[in-house]
């Protein structure tokens, strides 16, 4: 009993890591989405951490003096479904190697990871798309941008986006409070999930 | 007399779900080395996103969202930080009541061996205020004089993490020998329950000319509770050490992101402050919740049907299992972060 835990593996407690998501849906020619590009801005504790040791001190560092921790940051996203979840018509959407990936600090000194994710075989929007960017093991709290959060690239005409807020933690969690406070704390927990924002892209 | 049954029924569980509470959400683990922006050393182990815990988690994000601001605040003031101790205190309490923290550690290691209070509060201390300084060397030792780079930093913190994990396994290896002896000493020591049912003599064994206030004597065949000068192995200032060792030597990764911030931000006597103050309300929770670990043995132990033998092989038996515990969660803990290094799913 002791060691079911290993298997239940990835899961953590509190969130020490805050990132502000931004998303951008690609469309190929034949008006299917064929990638999802992310760009993720830390939060300046985790930014300060990152860049720790790296460069001069009080210069901003470029691209390539960040190449090496951007190739590392997208490798070991792999393991962790790089954070993305998407789905077209209720199927899960398998993604590809991620392109393009490039870490940037920003003038205000908040680290940006931007990738490419590419779906394995694009898909029709026209039926339900939808996508949510989280950490299960909410390490990472993610959170979208509050002003365009998400932006689509050579849509066909009258495709729409639609971002469904976080379900906050509502009464009914606190109701719940009896019979899961111990249940509750078994393996498995869907906190990251949970909070994350449900974005949906309709086209027709 | 008659209030003991009703006592020890509440009692008894109450040790028991303490327990499972303490050590049910540290099974699960934190996540690997592997996760793509780890900080420090892992992360403990799962929360429930409900209820108390959910409450919990929310205030230590509040609290700890506010930190980079204090600490510019500090930064801009100078002078004592006392803004942001306040809310590293509150940081660290609201933290160590979340899931990790060698917490799980302390409260089985308190129900396994320890029944003084005083005593398991400097573990607690000891076991937070470790944690601090962990970090603060881990931080001031490879960024200020190696100048190493964020992932050196993680791999030191994983070092300190593997020796941990390595001392939690040999506490727990080591008070399951001790308990596992005491538990077969006190079935071939104590009397069978049968000889004395059979002779008639149960009443003699409840000691009728001790008063509720009254001292053991060699005359006074009772007990109220196994205690540990006599199980075989009393309390050693060797496994508490160890115990404070094990709980606290990993370095909690608010407090490495915290000090390095801190760092970059030209204060680091600050991030300082700021981790002592977390240790501090880390130390807080963990001291109340030995207490109560110490609380719940202490009365489940001295209300449970006193001095029949079934109490002390229910005792012994349970601090036998909290052993277990530590032993569990030491191999558990060893293995998952040894899996996390090789990269292995
Ligand atoms: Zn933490
Ligand atoms: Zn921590």
């Amino acid at each position: 009993m002791l060691f079911v835990g290993i298997s239940a593996g990835a899961a953590a407690a509190h969130p020490h890591v805050w990132v502000t998501a931004r998303a951008q849906v690609v469309f190929n020619t034949q008006g299917q989405i064929e990638a999802i590009r992310n760009a993720w801005v830390f939060d300046e504790m985790y930014s300060a951490f990152a860049t720790q040791g790296i460069g001069k001190d009080g210069q901003l560092l470029s691209k390539d003096e960040l190449a090496p921790l951007a190739k590392t940051n997208v490798e070991s996203l792999e393991e962790f479904d790089y954070f993305t979840y998407a789905k077209a018509a209720s199927q899960k959407i398998e993604f590809g190697a991620p392109a393009d990936y490039s870490l940037e600090q920003r003038q205000d000194k908040l680290v940006v990871l931007r990738f490419t994710l590419p779906l394995k075989t694009p898909t029709s929007a026209t039926r339900a798309f939808s996508f949510q960017v989280y950490d299960p093991t909410y390490f990472v709290a993610f959170e979208m941008e509050k002003d365009n959060p998400v932006s689509l690239a050579g849509a066909p005409k009258g495709c729409s986006i639609n971002v469904l807020g976080s379900n906050p933690l509502a009464a009914s969690d606190t109701k719940k409070l009896s019979e899961s406070f111990f249940s509750g704390l078994s393996p498995g927990t869907d906190f990251g999930v949970k909070l994350a924002s449900r974005i949906i892209v309709a086209c027709p | 007399m008659s209030v003991r049954p009703t006592i020890a029924g509440f009692a008894l569980p109450l040790a028991l779900l303490l327990s499972l509470v303490v050590l049910w959400p540290s099974q699960s683990l934190g996540q690997g080395v592997h996760h793509p922006f780890a900080v420090g050393a892992n992360e403990g182990a799962v929360a429930s996103a409900q209820g108390v815990m959910g409450w919990i988690l929310a205030k230590e994000s509040g609290f700890y969202r506010l930190l980079s601001g204090a600490i510019r605040t500090a930064k801009l003031n100078g002078g004592a930080p006392w803004g942001l101790i306040a809310l590293s205190l509150g940081y660290g309490i609201f933290h160590a009541a979340g899931p990790g923290h060698g917490k799980a550690v302390i409260a089985s290691y308190m129900l396994a061996n320890e029944r003084a209070l005083r005593r398991g509060l400097v573990i607690a201390f000891g076991a937070a205020l470790l944690q601090g300084f962990t970090a603060v060397a881990i931080v001031g030792i490879s960024a200020i004089v190696f100048q190493a780079a964020a992932a050196r930093m993680t791999a030191a913190a994983n070092v300190v993490e593997i020796v941990s994990y390595a001392g939690i396994t040999v506490l727990g290896a080591v008070l399951v020998t001790v308990k596992g002896a005491a538990l077969l000493a006190a079935r071939r020591v104590a009397p069978s329950a049968v000889d004395y049912a059979g002779a008639g003599v149960a009443g003699n064994f409840r000691a009728d000319d001790c008063t509720e206030d009254h001292l053991h004597g060699p005359g006074c065949s009772h007990f109220h509770a196994p205690d540990p000068l006599t199980l075989g192995a009393g309390f050693s200032w060797k496994s508490a050490a160890l115990t404070m060792l094990a709980a606290g030597a990993r370095p909690c990764s608010g407090a490495i992101l915290v000090l390095v911030f801190a760092l970059a931000q030209g204060i680091f006597s600050a991030g300082i402050f700021a981790v002592l103050a977390m240790s501090l309300g880390t130390a807080i929770t963990t001291a109340a919740l030995a207490s109560t670990a110490v609380f719940a043995k202490n009365t489940a132990v001295k209300y449970a049907t006193p001095g029949s033998r079934r109490s002390l092989m229910a005792g012994r038996l349970f601090e036998f299992a909290a052993a277990s515990a530590v032993l569990g969660l030491g191999i558990t803990l060893l293995l998952a972060v040894l899996a996390g290094g090789t990269g292995a799913s």
